[in-house]
């Protein structure tokens, strides 16, 4: 298990859970970060931060200090 | 468009649409209502409520009302602005709840706009579901089936619309007004047994305050939210103990309360969405994904960011002027004439430079208002703008703002008050505010008059270590000033503004695509009627309170004398040129045979003269015409050079009499009374009196100046006749009685006063109208009339004991 913002660029992985719960993981979980679900990291900004990741067949943007939040499972 | 007859119909039906943000539910909105809409307010929160309305087709009379609720991911709320979506649903404020309920979802989202889409129907309100960008997703290769949709949500209708074509708009209107006088749907989610069961305790004991699950459930799952805050202030401490008594079943059974709802509802949404959706795997991939890899590239992306907003930044300057140049014209023509048709007193005074003045200032805004919101339109609908945030929100950060900030404080170098109408993308009210409030230290296109009158006559026009020219370096550096300051004052209010909300910057990338012509037109309108009608009352209203302040009191005596000496000028030039007229007769009289010269075609040509150049060129002409004339040449010459040296003498009067009156105004009094405030600046009283008169607009500084000095209001940055009189300035007493007023150092400190202040009503009023308060423009004004004294302060202090 890892987090978000600890992945590589170009890596899928399963949403596991948050590491705190509250207004900003609701938001994310609003947003189709459920638990069980995949994304893909696809990109960082050009100044590394934030970053762009996709869920289902949509895309959001997140800080990485807003990913650390949020548990993945690395999938190869 | 609106009329009488059609604005006295009553509403036969309220109806509210709602959706995810870029659902395309503005778009839906824009299309039904057209440009019947009403702006407002929600009370106590800095966010738009547009309301309009419309009719089902030309021939039903049957009007309704439909309300723009704002764009959200779910009703759940922990801040009063997230409220608002729920609470217009719920119809807390205005205790009416819709009628019915349009839910926009996007076709390409469809599990997010389903979340949304299943609180809403908690409300127990009839709804229709407008499933948006159907086209974009069939592209994308996902297909909807939508009457199985509608079977799954127990018959609510689902209707396939392309909000940005205007597919579908006519069927969506069909339906809400159908469903509108139907029982709401039977479609129950249950949201488990723990849950179920305190929704059926509170209906039994509380039944009659609420009037739907919808606002229990809001009760039940945000903690600490306002729906939990309005519970306790109405129901008490004790019957709160309920609720607290469920979350902790809740918990013990979903481990969080934060999954007690979202689990419910996300597997739902996954079910519904798997069942009615087919994919087609072989299309091409997602177009949008494509496009990123261009837009969003390391490298090529901020490159393609910078023209893009060099292209907006040049169009809302270039594009902008010949408009403005038009206005501005207009309006001068408009002044001239009036001028010519009225008395002079204050009658034509109030409305030549009060009410058309004040009125050409505030239309003089509506060009770049309105081209850089057509950007705007553009970059948003498009999808561009999330992106360029992104791009450059790591830059932003440091100092307290973020990526979003980025285009409103890019348009702010260009105009100030567009600038902080484009903070309204901006989410985060800390964020917003902050953004707001460093903007004005962006303007320059109102400084640039100033800088370049002062730069012209006291910045000596030499090479600066060989490189670069002394006037351009201050010009360089006074630009900088701006944006350094700028970046260290959001640092400060970063940290003094509400520490504890936390700045996320989490956000959808909308796919591409193509704006709508019709949205963008309409909200391009929106946008510039708000400005005429709520920013400009106040604009002219200021407008007119310094022009009489700069007009009244008027001293009789002086104007008595003024009046004599022009009576007395007319009476003398009138003598003289009879006189004249009289030698000319006599020539022709005694001029035996007549003269075999077209009189009236010489005179014509004579009038025509307007300055002494030109007038001893027609003289040239015509002697060379008519050699033999040489007399009754040098009589018309004569005559015409009394008309020219007349009329310089009676407009220098004019000046004479306006720079009298201002000296003796009520703002000439307070330049006086304050003057040794600003002595330390290096200011006499007419530098001071000209910053206050320039409240309105820091261009005005020039024309007071030219007032002032007795040159008249028609002096532009320009004019060497106001460089030479602030040249030859002097103390007209004190200790310095008899130097000159203006060095480079004063030059300097009025620069820097006017880089940091905010000398602007237009500005200032339109901050009030963004953030709803006086305290924030009052707020801007002081701490950047604070600085710009403190900056005008030091750099005349430090240059004037240089002996600059």
């Amino acid at each position: 298990m890892t987090y978000l913002n600890k992945m590589i660029p170009g890596q899928r992985g399963k949403v596991i859970g948050f590491t705190k719960d509250g207004k900003l993981s609701r938001r994310l979980l609003e947003l189709g970060l459920v638990p069980g679900r995949s994304i893909k990291y696809i990109r960082n900004a050009p100044l590394r931060d934030p970053m762009q990741i996709k869920i289902g067949s949509s895309f959001l943007t997140i800080r990485h200090s807003e990913a650390s939040l949020v548990a993945i499972e690395v999938e190869d | 468009m609106k009329t009488t007859s059609e604005k006295n119909i009553a509403y036969t039906g309220n109806i509210a649409i709602c959706g995810n943000p870029n659902s395309g539910k503005t778009t839906i909105f824009n299309v039904i209502t057209g440009l019947k809409q009403k702006v407002g307010n929600y009370p106590g929160v800095t966010i738009e409520k547009v309301s309009g309305h419309f009719f089902v087709s030309k021939n039903n009379p049957r009007k309704y009302k439909l309300l723009d609720i704002p764009g959200s991911y779910s009703l759940s709320a922990y801040s009063p602005d997230e409220y608002i979506a729920a609470s217009s649903l719920f119809g807390e404020q205005t205790n009416s709840s819709p009628d019915a309920i349009i839910v926009v979802i996007d076709a390409t989202n469809l599990e997010r706009g389903l979340y949304l889409l299943f609180q809403v129907l908690q409300i127990g309100k009839p709804v229709v579901v407008a499933l948006n960008m159907v086209d974009l997703a069939e592209r994308g290769g996902i297909r909807i089936n939508n009457k199985r949709l509608s079977n799954l949500l127990g018959g609510i209708p689902v209707v396939p619309v392309v909000g940005n074509k205007g597919k579908g708009i006519d069927k969506l209107k069909q339906e809400i007004t159908r469903v509108i006088s139907q029982p709401p749907s039977s479609f129950v989610i249950s949201f488990g047994e723990i849950t179920e069961n305190l929704l059926e305790k509170l209906k039994n004991q509380f039944g009659n305050h609420y009037n739907s699950r919808a606002q229990y459930l809001r009760v039940i799952f945000d903690e600490k939210g306002p729906a939990e805050r309005n519970f306790i202030s109405r129901e008490g401490e004790e019957a709160f103990a309920l609720i607290i008594e469920g979350r902790k079943q809740l918990e013990n059974e979903f481990g969080s309360l934060l999954y007690a709802e979202t689990h419910i509802l996300t597997d739902l949404a996954e079910k519904f969405s798997k069942e009615v959706t087919k994919v087609n795997n072989s299309h091409k991939r997602n177009i949008s994904e494509t496009i990123d890899k261009y837009l969003l590239h390391p490298i090529l992306g901020p490159i393609i960011l910078v023209i893009t907003m060099f292209i907006m930044f040049q169009s809302i300057f270039s594009w902008a002027i010949p408009f403005m140049d038009i206005i501005d014209k207009a309006f001068s023509l408009l002044g001239e004439i009036v001028k010519n048709n009225l008395a002079e007193g204050p009658l034509q005074s109030l409305l030549v430079d009060g009410v058309i003045g004040g009125v050409g200032s505030v239309l003089m805004f509506v060009p770049q208002i309105a081209i850089l919101f057509i950007f705007i339109a553009i970059l948003e609908d498009s999808g561009y703008l999330t992106r360029a945030a992104f791009l450059v929100d790591r830059m932003f950060r440091w100092c307290g703002l973020s990526g979003k900030s980025f285009i409103p404080l890019l348009s702010s170098f260009a105009c100030a008050v567009p600038g902080i109408m484009a903070t309204r993308t901006i989410e985060n009210k800390k964020l917003r505010f902050i953004t707001i409030m460093v903007a004005p230290f962006m303007t320059y296109s109102a400084r640039l008059p100033v800088y370049s009158i002062m730069i012209a006559a006291f910045i000596p026009y030499k090479s600066f270590l060989g490189i670069m020219n002394l006037q351009g370096l201050v010009l360089a550096l006074l630009y900088l000033l701006g944006i350094v300051m700028a970046v260290i004052v959001s640092f400060v209010l970063k940290k003094l503004i509400n520490k504890k909300e936390r700045d996320t910057f989490i956000m959808e990338m909308p796919s591409y695509k193509v704006p709508s012509l019709n949205s963008i037109t309409i909200r391009v309108i929106n946008r510039v009627n708000a400005f005429v009608k709520r920013a400009g009352t106040v604009i002219l209203a200021i407008t007119i309170i310094i022009w009489a302040l700069s007009y009244y009191p008027q001293s009789g005596e002086a104007l008595k004398t003024l009046a004599n000496k022009k009576a007395e000028l007319v009476n003398k030039y009138q003598q003289e040129n009879n006189k004249i007229l009289n030698d000319i007769n006599a020539l022709f009289n005694n001029q035996k045979g007549g003269i075999s010269v077209n009189i009236s075609e010489m005179e014509k040509k004579f009038k025509l003269a307007q300055n002494d150049e030109e007038l001893k060129r027609t003289f040239k002409q015509l002697s060379e015409t008519y050699p033999e004339q040489t007399n009754l040449l040098n009589l018309y010459y004569k005559l015409n050079k009394q008309r020219l040296i007349h009329q310089k003498v009676l407009a220098e009067l004019s000046n004479e009499r306006a720079g009298q009156q201002i000296r003796s105004s009520y703002l000439g009094i307070m330049g006086r009374k304050v003057e040794p405030l600003f002595k330390p600046l290096g200011w006499d009283w007419k530098i001071t009196m000209s910053v206050l008169a320039s409240f309105p607009a820091r261009e005005v500084i020039i024309a007071t100046l030219g007032t002032i000095y007795n040159l008249g209001a028609g002096v532009d940055e320009q004019s060497t006749s106001l460089m030479d009189k602030m040249k030859k300035a002097k103390w007209e007493d004190g200790p310095q009685k008899g130097k000159l007023v203006f060095t480079p150092a004063v030059a300097l400190s009025i620069m820097v006063f006017f880089a940091l202040c905010c000398q602007c009503a237009a500005t200032l009023v339109t901050i009030r109208q963004e953030t709803l308060r006086w305290f924030y423009p009052i707020i801007t004004f002081t701490y950047m009339t604070i600085l710009a004294y403190i900056g005008g302060l030091v750099t005349y202090q430090i240059f004037s004991r240089m002996g600059i």
